[in-house]
């Protein structure tokens, strides 16, 4: 069983990686890869938000909104899933806020270093596309729990290899026109390329 | 267009050509790139995006008096969510095997930092017919950029275009292969840099 | 700034309206979105059984009714391989899943053309759902087809394609003994001197693991119906 999880993390982090095979968190990769400091910040935002989103979006999706979940209630027939994305989306931001107001009150100094990015996260796509991947994988909760946590994790490697290469790239020449976005996008590429030389590990 | 005023028309031209959401504003592109192998899906979920954001921009500039500031986000939040969420029941009901190859990426319009960026930016602070235009015009900037890049991936990946193949036989037969390359995502990534490096080498913009 | 309870009552209000709107529409497709889904079981019933679909023009909903009313008849085997009476594959409780099985018989005037039997399991990411057809002779395979997945589109997504799932035809599920071996994915291309090339097929680069849990789940699956199949195989008549 262990065994399953990790090649379920691993896959999750390198070979399936969320941002580079699913473009998922496109927008806040392209704008804070910038510098190398704040793209591990984010990262790291990003990782600890999956890592508890995807479990609480599973226990809701379970309980309360599949089809026939509402069977404790005494309501077998009803089925609720079209309601997914509005309440995934809202439990996203409600989890947000609560993890602003946790740091606050219990760790200053992540809250100092994390506390800015995690309003960026809420509209982050690979959050809300980490729950939703896991209700269409219908995923158990361990499962759940592992691919939010190594998701996060290849989200992470990803912006922090980008704004390493970033740096680097300061000092090249880059065609005038291609500057910023489109070397960004071309590099992604290369990276993604780069990812999925992964596919080779043999699980 | 002989229908529209002139202001309406620049309204609308604007994003499609000189201020074109995916590359200038560097939004929307999250959900964008995995429908893009294949056109015919990157063109329903044009359909799908042109939908959603005319009409959250219209309803959202008709709320906008009402909407007490504290929740403007999250009301925005549920009206775009509730549209998405119609746009993705209105799918599986008359459009199954599309919506089953678009799977989750309905769902992702919610997040595409377009649909949130113009109901802050414009339908807020404008009035409804411009609301409408404004989300017509970003969306459909948006598509083209999309069916752009999926046209480009299919024909090449895929040597077809709309499921018809393009690709001459005796082509084949000279040993021109298909790029499997441009199946994958890399693909994606790469195609669209070039687009936006063409566009901007014609539009002369540079990044500051 | 407005006061609280405006700002309440306006939440409340928006909730109201749109939970409203938003259970019409679910309700209203809910009967159009089942029939989708029926319609696209029984398609792919049909495709497995070799009912081929003109490509230019793809079936409709009513010829998909007509060819699953006409051709196709549904019956539930017990765990021995007999029988189930006075059932049909829809009606099976959720209870009975490990009891009862369903299998779908393609008829051509009152001969028998083949079995298709659901099949399902994990794959790399996802649960993949489909049906595997057999022969009358009830070991030879007729065709295989998933209706859902989740895999990568590109990679383990392939296995709905027809350049895999044509592989499967004419491979053995049995051994010439008579044991039940199912059939095997597996990495790279089968080599054609082995004496199990008729067990195995090609598997689907880049996808190993959506391979390896097809393999798995073809032969679970097979063995809940291995009964069944023997009695073909003898000759048996249903």
């Amino acid at each position: 069983m262990l065994e399953h999880y990790i090649s379920l993390a691993t896959k999750a982090i390198f070979i399936e990686n969320i941002l580079l095979a699913y473009f998922l968190g496109m927008c806040s990769f392209l704008a804070i890869s910038k510098r190398v400091d704040t793209s591990i910040g984010l990262g790291l935002a990003v990782t600890f938000v999956l890592t508890i989103t995807a479990p609480a979006n599973w226990a809701i999706h379970h309980f309360f909104l599949e089809k026939g979940a509402l069977s404790w209630a005494g309501l077998p027939d009803v089925d609720l899933s079209y309601l997914n994305f509005i309440v995934f989306i809202s439990v996203i931001a409600a989890m947000v806020q609560l993890v602003e107001m946790i740091l606050d009150r219990f760790s200053q100094k992540l809250y100092h270093n994390l506390g800015i990015f995690l309003p960026l996260i809420a509209v982050n796509c690979s959050i809300l596309g980490g729950s939703l991947f896991l209700v269409e994988r219908d995923y158990t909760f361990m499962e759940s729990t592992v691919f939010g946590f190594g998701s996060g994790l290849g989200w992470f490697l990803a912006i922090a290899s980008m704004a390493s290469i970033r740096y680097k790239l300061r000092y090249s020449h880059v065609p005038v026109h291609l500057k910023g976005l489109g070397i960004t996008m071309l590099l992604t590429g290369l990276l993604s390329m780069a990812f999925m030389a992964f596919s080779g590990i043999d699980l | 267009m002989a229908l529209l005023d002139k202001k309406s028309r620049q309204v609308i031209k604007d994003p499609l050509m000189n201020n074109n959401p995916i590359t200038l504003q560097v939004l929307g592109i999250c959900s964008a790139l995995a429908v893009t192998v294949k056109m015919d899906t990157a063109l329903v979920m044009s359909a799908a995006v042109v939908f959603v954001l005319t009409m959250s921009n219209t309803i959202l500039s008709l709320l906008r008096s009402f909407i007490p500031s504290r929740v403007r986000i999250i009301v925005m939040l549920a009206v775009i969510a509730s549209l998405v969420i119609l746009t993705d029941q209105v799918l599986r009901a008359y459009m199954y095997d599309m919506s089953k190859q678009l799977s989750v990426f309905v769902g992702l319009i919610i997040t595409n930092c377009i649909v949130m960026g113009r109901a802050e930016a414009f339908a807020t602070q404008n009035p409804p017919g411009k609301a409408f235009f404004d989300g017509l015009g970003n969306a459909l900037g948006y598509g083209l950029i999309l069916v752009g890049v999926s046209a480009f991936r299919e024909i090449l990946g895929s040597g077809s275009l709309l499921g018809f193949s393009v690709v001459p036989q005796w082509l084949y037969g000279m040993g021109y292969e298909n790029n499997g390359l441009m199946v994958l995502s890399p693909g994606a990534f790469i195609i669209l840099g070039l687009i936006i490096w063409v566009q901007r080498s014609l539009g002369k913009i540079e990044e500051s | 700034m407005r006061s609280n309870a405006y700002t309440l009552f306006f939440t409340a209000i928006i909730t109201v309206v749109l939970g409203f709107l938003l259970s019409i529409a679910a309700t209203t497709l809910k009967e159009r979105q089942e029939l989708n889904m029926n319609i696209d079981i029984q398609k792919n019933i049909l495709r497995a059984l070799e009912f081929e679909e003109n490509p230019e023009i793809p079936w409709t909903v009513n010829d998909v009714q007509y060819l699953f009313t006409n051709f196709i008849r549904g019956i539930v085997v017990q765990q021995d391989g007999s029988l189930a009476e006075g059932i049909v594959p829809a009606n099976i409780n959720d209870e009975d899943e490990d009891k009862l099985f369903p299998v779908f018989l393609k008829f051509k005037g009152e001969v028998c053309e083949g079995y298709a039997i659901p099949i399902s399991g994990k794959g790399l990411w996802s649960t993949l759902y489909g049906y595997l057809a057999i022969h009358p002779d009830g070991k030879t395979v007729k065709g295989i087809t998933f209706y859902k997945h989740g895999e990568t589109p590109g990679l383990g997504g392939e296995v709905d394609k027809r350049w895999f799932t044509d592989n499967f035809k004419g491979k053995s599920l049995f051994s010439d003994d008579g044991t039940l071996v199912s059939i095997a994915v597996v990495r790279g291309v089968v080599d054609g001197e082995s004496k199990t090339v008729q067990h195995q097929v090609d598997g689907i680069s880049g996808a190993t693991m959506t391979g390896k849990g097809l393999t798995n789940f073809l032969l679970s699956d097979l063995k809940k119906y291995e009964p069944f199949l023997k009695r073909i195989a003898a000759g048996d008549q249903l």
